[in-house]
């Protein structure tokens, strides 16, 4: 059973990583009242133009900072058509993944399947050896690759950031009330894009974790819809960065689950009460498949419970979410 | 020395900018894309020869398109009606499976014959569709939750929904892939009595036509419009935004089953697990190309309809990848986007000798 649960703890810290990163973004971003859903195809060119360049060069960090800075330039598309252009934020967002899966697919073509040395498995300096020995979680947690680790250091830095800078407050009130900012001598645009480029890069630096870290490898759509996952764990995070870390874990074990649980069969015994009614139950609820879709509907519920509390409660969704903001008065 | 940009709101769209807009954006997205070649040593004229020339000269390119263009057309509609009304139905391909799913499963199960089959068949697709919008929809009207974001996500449990039957429940008896058994001929659409093309596009045709009658010629459609440019005012007129709210978006889930069903059955014959067209996300960009009109859908989905069978053929005969799509697709939505914005806003240049220090050269209307 602990051999289990290590294995389980092992692929669910793993699987966490990219979603951490690019959840991490996307808070920022929609913080600042830019909804972006362009973070599947941002993850891509993160992950293609880092893998192309550490394969030129070598080197997994020059890789990895390319593929941080080309999440940041290609958010960019986003930020002009949404601040300065006052384009719809949910099109333009899927436009972006539609144009980043393109480009990579089309262009990385030749590079598809060739395989690269990334990031090696580390453990930390002196107490490593120990923290390693701790049941069940210790290996999961303390060998783990160097973006690994950056993933959890960016939880309470992020935090700290828009929780206890400046900077990062004005952010929120760009993101809460633009007018209010406005008047306060807060540049909303700048602050807008600031946010954007931010969130790219951290969806970046996930889709180069993917092809420097996790899979040492590029090939085309290898983000397989978890940007799409760190858009719906945003929302279960309730916008808030130390829940983003949580919610990774969560759909990170209902995703290593889907794994694990292939071979056990859960069905109660054939003389147990009311087996024969509740074993297709069972059956059903346990199924692989039918599990993936929990975290999906847990972030229905979440969004309506959010609403739903949000009369005598302060709403966790910044209030000018996908609102462009011009300077008239109207 | 200073560039000083000045914006202000448009009263009026020209109308050279309406209509040219959409053929603007089109060349602008393939000169675009014709970068995309290049990088990749190709010489992109030869591309887009075999892409639209090769395509449109030929009988197999042409009944392609079409076959291709008709659940492009219901796709695109299922997300123009409630674009109509500013709501945005991000997951017409989650409807698009379930349509798939429940008229297949109608077809396998029920024997009747054609003339009665394909009818009910069609009709459980559309309910079905209906049905996966239905949450969505209720959560948008009644308590105001972002639509956009609870179609989409219902698009990845009804991806997963699919998989789980196909692989399960509804896996052909004995068969080693994930299927479904093969629909009966009485349960497949045929083609259209001496022209060859599917029976698929006359359903299309009929609901363009239909569409087009209730958004410009009934009261129900003044309602949408209506809702659609200002629901405040529309609600102080006694409109019901949760009844409109309500009907565009049951309806947009409905022709997304048909789009989905319509597929299954009159191209592939059975529901395979890989089944995952992406027509469900093509159809924003159709509705944004086509948002003048249904008949404006119904072009701009055959346009697309024709990137895709030619993307294919560009990736057989000169061996670039058929993304190339994708990225057209995309440079369409980008240069939408745009045009939107200098539709509605005028740009006046000019320079100044001193900075004002009052402003930056942001926006800012001074109305």
């Amino acid at each position: 059973m602990t051999g289990l649960a290590t294995g389980l703890a092992n692929a669910t810290v793993n699987a966490s990583t990219v979603l951490i990163l690019a959840g991490l973004g996307e808070v920022i971003s929609e913080r600042a009242g830019v909804l972006n859903l362009g973070v599947e195809g941002i993850m891509l060119v993160g992950a293609l133009t880092g893998f192309i360049t550490t394969s030129i060069t070598g080197s997994y960090w020059i890789g990895f900072s390319v593929g941080v800075a080309a999440g940041g330039a290609f958010s960019l598309i986003h930020g002009v058509l949404c601040i300065s252009l006052n384009a719809d934020q949910a099109v333009s967002g899927i436009m972006l993944t539609l144009l980043g899966t393109g480009l990579t697919t089309f262009l990385g073509n030749p590079w598809s399947g060739q395989s690269i040395s990334g990031f090696p498995e580390r453990t930390l300096p002196i107490v490593g050896d120990l923290l390693v020995e701790i049941p069940i979680f210790g290996r999961a947690l303390f060998k783990s690759t160097m973006t690994d680790y950056m993933a959890l250091i960016l939880v309470p830095v992020v935090w700290l950031f828009l929780y206890r800078t400046n900077i990062g407050l004005e952010l929120i009130s760009v993101g809460e009330d633009p007018e209010t900012a406005d008047t306060m001598g807060i540049d909303v645009f700048k602050m807008r894009y600031l946010a954007v480029i931010l969130g790219g890069m951290f969806a970046g630096a996930a889709g180069a974790h993917l092809s420097l870290a996790f899979n040492e490898i590029w090939s085309a759509s290898m983000t397989a819809g978890q940007g799409w996952i760190a858009v719906a764990l945003v929302i279960f995070a309730r916008w808030r960065p130390e829940r983003v870390l949580i919610g990774a874990y969560l759909f990170g074990l209902f995703n290593a689950l889907q794994l694990f649980t292939q071979g056990i069969d859960f069905s109660l015994a054939s003389n147990a009460v009311a087996a024969g009614l509740l074993n297709p139950i069972i059956g059903f609820v346990f199924n692989p498949t039918i599990m993936s879709t929990y975290p999906y509907i847990v972030t229905v519920l979440v969004l309506v419970i959010t609403v739903a509390r949000a009369e005598n409660r302060q709403l966790a969704q910044p209030s000018a979410l996908v609102q462009s903001y011009t300077r008239e008065s109207e | 020395m200073k560039l000083e940009t000045e914006l202000t709101p448009r009263t009026e769209v020209p109308k050279w900018m309406v209509y040219g807009t959409p053929v603007f954006t089109i060349l602008a997205a393939l000169a675009v894309s014709a970068l995309a070649f290049v990088a990749l040593g190709e010489n992109p004229i030869a591309a887009y020869q075999v892409m639209f020339v090769q395509t449109l000269t030929t009988e197999f390119g042409l009944t392609g398109t079409v076959a291709k263009g008709v659940p492009l057309i219901l796709a695109g509609l299922a997300v123009y009606i409630p674009l109509k009304a500013q709501l945005w139905n991000i997951g017409a391909e989650g409807q698009l499976f379930l349509g798939a799913i429940f008229g297949t499963w109608i077809g396998l199960n029920v024997s009747l014959p054609a003339v009665l089959l394909l009818p009910l068949m069609f009709i459980g697709g559309g309910l079905a569709g209906a049905a996966w919008i239905a949450i969505p929809a209720f959560l948008r009207a009644k308590l105001g939750i972002n639509e956009i974001i609870t179609t989409l996500l219902f698009v990845f449990i009804a991806t997963e929904v699919k998989n789980y039957l196909v692989r399960g429940p509804m896996q052909a008896e004995g068969a080693n892939f994930p299927q479904t058994g093969e629909l009966a001929l009485a349960a497949q659409l045929p083609d259209i009595p001496f022209v060859g093309l599917p029976t698929g596009l006359l359903i299309a045709i009929a609901l363009v036509v239909a569409i087009h009658v209730v958004l410009n010629r009934t009261s129900l459609g003044f309602e949408i419009a209506f809702i659609g440019a200002n629901d405040d005012a529309a609600a102080h007129a006694g409109m019901s935004k949760f009844k409109i709210y309500m009907i565009v978006l049951l309806t947009g889930g409905a022709i997304a089953g048909f789009a989905g069903l319509s597929e299954i059955a009159g191209v592939q014959g059975r529901l395979r697990a890989n089944f995952a067209p992406g027509y469900g996300f093509t159809a924003i960009p159709i509705a944004l190309l086509g948002r003048n009109g249904a008949l404006q859908v119904m072009l701009a989905a055959l346009f697309f309809a024709l990137l895709f069978v030619g993307g294919s053929s560009v990736q057989t005969v000169i061996g670039v990848p058929a993304a190339i799509v994708d990225i057209i697709q995309a440079l369409v939505i980008l240069f939408l986007l745009t045009a939107e914005f200098f539709k509605s806003y005028h740009i006046d240049l000019s320079l100044r000798r001193t900075p004002d220090p009052g402003s930056t050269g942001q926006l800012d209307g001074d109305v």
